[in-house]
């Protein structure tokens, strides 16, 4: 076991967390992070939307459509928000304009869309004009965002080591000379997705679609795609590095594509149970890591009956931060990192919940994740409302969390075994000392 | 003296200031503190006059970065050892801040 650690610390842990640091992939990362709080405003329409009780659903069912608003427009948009978030950071990166290349990352993307004139089926004296197809300007364009991302920004780096930007005199205010700044690298992109776009009709969002669909269908639907995050999170924090922000930076793309899918098929009346997509990060969040990566909330609660003063000082502190899902207090001080006896339940008991868990929303016993609540809430109270509000959820978290427990008892006997007996020959090396001393 | 720790969204990072602060009240050592996560942390430095930066366990597989921006702004870094990062090994991590004073 001590070897495994070894090796997680030293083999496993630096490629991945190279893997995380890499300039594109955290250009992602925080671009993703900026639309957050939006999908979680909009995603609480969805709960005003689809209450629990079906006389209240009755009564709003004439107004679902507006309240659905907000929730179209932030997670339906939330690819256009990342584009620039993206493009932004990717800029700030090296060093670029942040808001020029957020800017030029956004027109980018908007140009893979084809913009559509409806007049033609409206009654008459009702045109509207030219509008955007919304469809893939939410989740599903999330890969097309990254791309045109990428290509934007990297275009105007390239044009600025070469030179090839038009320079304004000393006295031009630097908000006036940024923008021109721009117009040539700007030009180039337009053009060249023009050309690929329009000209000759590419449909870059349906190729990368079609890439990355049979991926989202591993990583959402299938058991083994659902229990690799667990496994490779569980493992990266063994190792003592926070493995939601590894795992998740490169992850979290394909998650916010399978959460709008869920929350647009619930949306458009398909039934919570029966939702495209298992596993979004709210799975994971409100079924597996109750009380943290880990599903620590359980261990917390053992600890604080140990004989261990010392672990139960640690259950103590930790308990408050560990319902609402803060526990690297609990990881750290237990600890549970290079900790060979703690390592093992730390991995098994997510991967046993994770599976009993894919079972339930795959037999539509509670129903499919539509929702980002926000992490910190308690877990039956985030799955309640993150499911759709479904009451057998937070149930499930209870029946998870009793899983976890069990899973991690005998290796906390043994540990606080081992703890009392070190508090015991401390105690006894001191008494020790104070004879010795009182000899003297 | 104004000290600035790092973790990965600031939220654990918090509960650990919170208590070196507390342990330095106790001690009588004058101690401004804040946490920041890891996207927070570059602007930060650039801000104010820190003497020291410190380093969550959990995200020391960025220290190389957060190392550039803090020999960018002159400031010390040091990584927290994991025992240190917890509301117990508060008086800990606070010996180690006091060295930079």
């Amino acid at each position: 076991m001590t070897n495994f650690l070894n090796w997680l610390e030293t083999k496993f842990m630096p490629p991945l967390a190279k893997l995380s640091e890499q300039k594109h992939l955290k250009a992602i990362r925080d671009g993703v992070i900026s639309t957050l709080s939006l999908i979680i405003i909009g995603c609480f329409f969805l709960v005003i939307g689809n209450p629990p009780i079906a006389s209240w659903a009755e009564a709003i069912a004439p107004y679902a459509a507006q309240i659905a608003i907000p929730f179209r427009i932030t997670t339906g948009l939330m690819s256009l928000y990342a584009a620039y978030g993206m493009g932004y950071s990717l800029s700030k990166s090296y060093k670029l304009d942040g808001v020029t290349g957020g800017v030029l990352s956004l027109a980018t993307f908007l140009m893979l869309t084809v913009p559509v004139n409806v007049d033609a089926s409206l009654p008459e004296g009702e045109a509207i004009g030219w509008v955007l197809p919304m469809g893939n300007l939410g989740g599903s364009g999330m890969f097309s965002a990254i791309l045109a991302m990428i290509f934007a920004v990297e275009v105007l780096r390239l044009f600025k080591q070469k030179n090839l930007m038009i320079k304004m005199p000393e006295q031009v205010p630097d908000s006036v000379a940024r923008s021109f700044e721009a117009l040539i690298p700007g030009t180039f992109v337009i053009v060249f997705v023009w050309i690929i776009r329009i000209l000759l009709g590419f449909d870059i969002n349906q190729i990368l679609i079609n890439i990355f669909t049979p991926l989202n269908n591993i990583l959402g639907n299938n058991l083994i795609g659902v229990l690799l995050p667990v496994v490779l999170i569980t493992m990266l924090w063994a190792a003592g590095v926070h493995g939601v922000s590894v795992i998740g930076s490169i992850v979290r793309p394909m998650w916010l594509v399978m959460l709008e899918a869920n929350g647009q098929a619930m949306v458009s009346g398909t039934p919570s149970n029966e939702l495209p997509y298992i596993a979004p990060e709210q799975f994971y969040q409100w079924l597996v890591w109750i009380g943290g990566s880990g599903a620590t909330l359980s261990l917390c609660i053992l600890l604080l009956f140990t004989k261990s003063a010392y672990l139960k000082q640690v259950g103590r502190f930790s308990i408050i931060p560990s319902i609402f899902n803060i526990n690297e207090p609990l990881i750290f001080g237990t600890p549970i990192v290079m900790n060979p006896i703690l390592a093992i339940p730390f991995v098994v008991a997510p991967s046993v919940t994770t599976t009993i868990s894919y079972f339930a929303v795959k037999f539509g016993v509670i129903n499919g994740f539509s929702v980002n609540a926000p992490w910190t809430l308690p877990a039956p109270i985030g799955a309640f409302l993150s499911a759709g509000n479904d009451w057998k959820a937070a149930a499930l978290v209870l029946i998870n969390m009793t899983i976890a427990g069990l899973i991690y008892y005998p290796f906390v006997k043994v540990y606080d075994k081992k703890m009392v007996e070190e508090e015991h020959s401390e105690m006894e090396d001191k008494k020790n000392m104070q004879v010795d001393t009182a000899a003297v | 003296m104004k000290v600035i720790m790092v973790c990965s969204g600031g939220m654990s990072s918090a509960i650990v200031v919170k208590a070196i602060k507390a342990e330095a009240a106790k001690q009588d050592f004058e101690l401004d503190m804040i946490a920041v996560g890891s996207g927070a942390v570059e602007e930060e430095l650039k801000d104010g006059d820190y003497k020291l930066l410190l380093v969550a366990p959990q995200v020391k597989h960025q220290f190389g970065t957060f190392e550039k921006y803090a020999n960018e702004n002159d400031v010390p870094i040091e990584k927290v050892e994991p025992m240190g990062y917890t509301p117990i090994g508060a008086p800990k991590t606070l010996e180690l801040i006091k060295k930079y004073r």
